[in-house]
């Protein structure tokens, strides 16, 4: 059996957002080796800055309600608690160089890399997700 | 049953209670009695999945005023 969980984050909205953390998270907790791979609007979720604005999709904004009530964690918090587990996060040198991003504008510990760096991960991994 | 901690998780999501579960579990001895108050209903499942994915036992479990209580005996 694999202890390995490989991630990719290609959409950089709030729920998508959810989504990589969560599992993230939960995989890490449960002794797996996890790596989140952000490319294009995945990039999102670990900026600085992006990661406290993510927004909701069109026409879902009264959830905003939902994620106060039910005591759903913030996304710094989730991105915290995931590289405290251990969680590797790649973010991808292609769409940085075409968005014109640096290291700098993410959250620290992170590698950049590019394809392989994500498939060499990946390649004993089980399951692997995209979001 | 000897509890050497208690964790209150009370009125958090998921995947608070099992990352919070898991921290605190790692800091006890392996033996000893993890309490963990919960009330996200999705720990039901959660818990007994968690549990066997890093060896634990839930020793016992219950419900009380729509909060859930694990022991959990560490690996």
């Amino acid at each position: 059996m694999s202890n390995k969980v490989a991630i990719i984050a290609s959409n950089g909205g709030l729920f998508d957002a959810y989504k990589v953390f969560n599992i993230a998270t939960a995989a890490a907790a449960s002794e797996k080796e996890v790596a989140i791979f952000f490319t294009f609007e995945g990039l999102n979720l670990i900026h600085k800055q992006g990661m406290h604005g993510l927004e909701m999709p069109a026409g879902k904004e009264h959830f905003a309600e939902g994620f106060a009530n039910s005591g759903v964690p913030a996304i710094p918090q989730l991105v915290e608690m995931a590289q405290e587990l251990g969680v590797k996060f790649i973010a991808c040198q292609m769409t940085m160089d075409v968005m014109g991003l640096t290291k700098a504008d993410f959250v620290e510990d992170i590698e950049v890399g590019g394809a392989v760096t994500f498939l060499e991960f990946a390649k004993d991994a089980a399951p692997t997700l995209t979001f | 049953m000897n509890i050497t901690k208690t964790l209150d998780a009370k009125g958090l999501a998921c995947p608070m209670p099992i990352v919070r579960t898991k921290k605190t579990i790692d800091t006890i001895n392996s033996g000893e009695v993890l309490e963990v108050l919960v009330t996200d209903k999705g720990a039901l499942n959660d818990f007994t999945a968690w549990a066997a994915s890093g060896g634990h036992t839930i020793v016992e479990q219950k419900e009380e005023d729509g909060v859930l209580f694990f022991y959990i005996q560490k690996a």
